[in-house]
């Protein structure tokens, strides 16, 4: 079976410091992997660079994404080609609604794929499918894209957005942070229903309790740039027992 | 996945689509401007004596004046008044003097004005009154007899000279007078056409009215003068359009508009000005010097402008109201973007007057390319101001690090009752918010043009909905360029 | 390093260039019975300075106040804010001029700058003309200036827990001064409350 995405030997930083110091990571279509490790560790890093985050630099090292030189393309390809990244910190867009913000998104992809764009009663109709599957009200859509969103509606919204582009990889880069029991539940319903077996994810992560709830294929564990350990779910166990020192590589 | 080629394609697709030249026989009066070119242009136009003698007096103190040059506008150039024609119209069928030549029929087609009352303004559900200024002459005026009606008066100015003069002169240089500025006064011995209207009292005018100014002869100026009139109790929603070819050499656009509005009348003034703005190297590009006053002369009158700037090489205009009458009231919203090598000064004065009275200032200016763009606006409290309150919030975006954004307002309190607050912002487009959405799919024009639109949201969304969704494209069109 | 200046009576330096890593705090007091032009040019030519300019201006009788001051920021990386409070009656005529200059490449420039004026009085203009000339695009610049008078509101609020009027009025402008006195040393604070 094809990979859906591999990470060969990837040596990243920003500002000059080299930050992941040989990556090696391979995903395969329908799997579910966790990426867990300190404060420091590039993990945040991993997940912008596989995005195509402008500032950070890509020093050695390849990554192929269906096949295709995934660090050839711009942020916006990428995306076309089927890549999502859940921002940690979801960025505030003024006076653009969630409405303008996905129709620009959605319309974009699928000129990229030779589609024809959605008519307007075509997208309403998704637009209010995605949101009832992760929630959201009416008046979300009204919103300006994360103007005045609590730390768990940007979550939300992240997933929501995910649902709308319907992506062939997600990165979701700590969506557990600063969340409650509540949120966290309708942040894992919303990645669970989006579980297919073409389609895969990385969850990045400092906790255990998210992967309680998505339950991944693969845990890795990522130390100072490189992953030192990769295992089941009993490496999340260990963490939690032991914390990132009991962990060796 | 798209082609670069296709991307590049339709990138220099968007250019300034309006930028044609009709083709259509015209008639001058000889370049130059002396008191017989005046009196050439005032017999043209069949007008009486007294209009004439208006002219001749404006003249006469034009002359003893010299063109400002307190705006932060380097590039405005040295204008030879002498090198410009001021009077250029098609040339009518003396047989068929009420007809409409195709060639202009085809023109307004192209840019989707309707001057048929049959047609419908591309998009838009109700109908609105359109007159169609070409040159220096109006094409024609729709819905004048609908309008009649009610007792609407909507034409083009020399018409209005001609059927309404005592109305017309009762109320022309009330609230700009000749010597205002030197443009005005420039603009009182040369105007060529606009608009007149006047809605009577307690009337509510049943349609939106419009003006659409199109400059098509090289070697011209084009210098409307508007004169809108709203009675007691009276209201009405005016727009303003314009167009012009694309040349290597300036072109002035010298206009006056003078607006009053009496007793509880309310008048809602909105532009959206989309003048030939240059080439990427800055050359070319209408001179868009603009008087444009109201008055709030009647109690509790109310007068909003809503202005969309995105053309123009050169903008240069403070659309201003006098808060006279007690309770009477104003907003001023502008969005104003300036690109490659334009330059814009534009801002608003805001004069009280009369007690209780208020006005709001939102001004929004985004700068890309080699621009500058400027802010300079008055908020004066005059000591009878009492309990008058104004509001202002100026922000300023820059995109790239070659243009400039400024902000320049005096604020003048006497009156111990009165309020004025302002506040003023600087900000860019964040690397952040570019790559959130890029990362979604949006490429980086697209995902610029719909920042810097929901930027300006709070102004465009006062305009009619047709009209925001075309200065919300037509922001989008002049960004062109400017990130990468 | 903290200045503090009693226009009229201290001398005030009309230029300052900034080029070494600084925190400086300037204060300017204008008393009432003193009628000045403060002209004030500030260029920042390192990055890392951080200035604070302090402006107060009690004007109650017939004094012509003006305060001319322009800070450049000609390098990148460097703070600057300005706060300016005033009470003006009588008909006196306070002015403000302040020009933010932001040079092209003064990247991450901070520049802050506030006016604020009470009118006590018919015959008191109060006149502020804030400007901003920014030519670079990654910086934070903002101004805010405020004409208006002491809420009537929180005079009745004070005068209803059994304080004197004149009384409430004094806390009032104190409150309203605060902001731009409170670093100040405490004799000169009391002698500033004590001229209200």
């Amino acid at each position: 079976m094809e990979n859906l995405l591999e990470i060969i030997d990837l040596h990243a930083g920003i500002e000059g410091k080299e930050i992941l110091h040989g990556i090696n990571l391979t995903i395969r279509p329908g799997e579910i992997h966790a990426v867990m490790g300190p404060n420091g560790a590039g993990k945040s890093t991993l997940g912008s660079v596989l995005a195509g985050r402008p500032d950070y630099t890509v020093t050695s090292g390849s990554v192929l994404f269906n096949g295709k030189d995934l660090l050839a393309m711009t942020p916006e390809e990428r995306s076309w080609e089927g890549l999502f990244l859940s921002f940690q910190y979801p960025i505030e867009i003024p006076g653009v609604s969630i409405t303008n913000f996905m129709k620009a998104a959605v319309n974009a992809r699928r000129k990229a794929r030779g589609e024809q764009e959605l008519a307007p009663a075509q997208f309403l109709k998704l637009l209010k499918e995605k949101m009832a599957l992760v929630g959201m009200k009416g008046e979300f859509a009204k919103r300006e894209v994360n103007v005045g969103f609590s730390g768990g509606e940007k979550k939300r919204g992240e997933v929501f957005q995910m649902a709308m582009l319907d992506p062939l990889f997600s990165i979701l880069d700590e969506t557990d942070s600063g969340l409650d029991v509540d949120a966290l539940k309708i942040v894992a319903d919303g990645v669970n229903a989006l579980r297919s077996p073409e389609k895969s994810a990385v969850i990045i992560t400092h906790y255990k309790h998210l992967l309680e709830l998505i339950t991944p294929d693969v845990v890795h564990v990522l130390k100072d740039g490189r992953i030192i350990a990769t295992g089941g779910m009993e490496l999340a166990d260990r963490i939690e027992n032991d914390g990132f020192e009991g962990i060796n590589g | 996945m798209t082609d670069e080629k296709d991307i590049l394609a339709s990138a220099v697709e968007k250019e300034y689509s309006e930028g044609f030249v009709t083709d259509i026989e015209q008639e001058f009066v000889p370049k130059g401007l002396n008191e017989d070119i005046i009196r050439l242009i005032s017999e043209k136009k069949q007008e009486p004596a007294w209009l004439l003698d208006f002219r001749l007096e404006a003249f006469r103190k034009w002359k003893t004046m010299t063109p400002p040059t307190w705006g932060h506008l380097n590039r405005l150039p040295a204008l030879d008044f002498q090198d410009i024609i001021y009077y250029a119209a098609p040339k009518r069928d003396e047989d068929r003097p009420k007809e409409i030549d195709p060639a202009l029929q085809e023109t307004f087609d192209k840019l989707g004005i309707p001057i048929n009352e049959r047609e419908v303004l591309a998009g838009v559900k109700s109908k609105v009154a359109v007159d169609a200024v070409f040159d220096s002459v109006s094409v024609n005026t729709t819905f004048r007899k609908t309008l009649a009606e009610k007792g609407i008066i909507f034409c083009s100015f020399s018409e209005a000279v001609k059927e309404h003069p005592d109305l017309v002169r009762k109320y022309l240089a009330t609230v700009v007078p000749i010597g205002d500025n030197f443009y005005a006064a420039l603009n009182s011995a040369v105007f060529s056409d606009g608009s007149f209207c006047y809605i009577p009292k307690g009337v509510k005018c049943p349609m939106d009215l419009s003006s659409y100014f199109r400059i098509n002869a090289s070697g011209t100026g084009q210098f409307e003068r508007t004169l809108i009139i709203a009675d007691e109790g009276a209201s009405v929603s005016y727009m303003e359009g314009c167009t012009a070819p694309m040349r290597d050499e300036n072109q002035l656009h010298a206009a006056v508009v003078e607006i009053i509005v009496e007793k509880d009348a309310d008048v809602r003034y909105s532009t959206v000005q989309n003048w030939y703005p240059g080439d990427s190297k800055g050359r070319g590009g209408i001179l868009n010097l603009v008087t444009k006053r109201g008055l709030c002369r009647g109690e509790g009158s109310h007068l909003s402008w809503t202005q969309v700037e995105t053309g123009s090489a050169i903008t240069w205009k403070y659309p201003s109201s006098i808060l006279m009458g007690d309770n009477s009231s104003s907003e001023f919203y502008s969005v104003a973007l300036t690109n490659n090598y334009q330059q814009a000064d534009t801002g608003t004065k805001m004069v009280h007057i009369g007690k209780n009275t208020k006005s709001r200032i939102v001004s929004k200016g985004i700068s890309a390319g080699h621009s500058e763009n400027s802010y300079r606006g008055l908020v004066r409290m005059n000591p009878g101001a009492s309990h008058a309150r104004n509001y202002s919030q100026c922000d300023s975006l820059l995109i790239g690090d070659k243009c400039g954004a400024h902000t320049f307002p005096v604020i003048r309190n006497a009156n111990p009752t009165a309020i004025v607050e302002h506040e003023a912002t600087t900000s860019r487009i964040s690397e952040d918010q570019l790559f959130y959405c890029t990362q979604r799919g949006i490429s980086p024009e697209d995902a610029v043009g719909l920042i810097v639109g929901g930027y300006a949201r709070e102004v465009l969304s006062r305009l009619p909905m047709e009209f925001a969704v075309e200065a919300q494209k037509l922001l989008s069109v002049n960004l062109e360029g400017s990130i990468g | 390093m903290d200045r503090v200046y009693i226009v009229g009576i201290d001398e005030v330096p009309k230029r300052l260039n900034l080029a070494e890593m600084e925190h400086l705090r300037l204060t300017f007091i204008v008393m009432p019975g003193v009628s000045a032009e403060v002209p004030f040019e500030i260029k920042i030519g390192k990055p890392g300075v951080n200035l604070e300019i302090f402006g107060l201006y009690l004007s109650p009788r017939n004094e012509q106040v003006r305060f001319d001051f322009t800070v450049r920021h000609l390098v990148g990386g460097a703070h600057s804010s300005q706060q300016f409070r005033g009470i003006v009656g009588g008909t006196a005529k306070a002015e403000f001029d302040g020009l933010v200059y932001v040079a092209p490449d003064a990247q991450k420039t901070e520049a802050f700058q506030e006016n604020h004026a009470i009118l006590l009085s018919e015959g008191a203009v109060a006149e502020s003309r804030p400007q901003l000339e920014i030519y670079a695009d990654d910086v934070k610049c903002s101004h805010g200036a405020t004409s208006g008078y002491l809420n009537p509101e929180e005079l009745f609020y004070l005068r209803s827990r059994g304080i004197p009027e004149a009384e409430a009025r004094r806390m009032q402008m104190i409150s309203f001064i605060t902001p731009v006195i409170s670093h100040l040393p405490e004799e000169l604070k009391e002698q500033i409350l004590s001229r209200l």
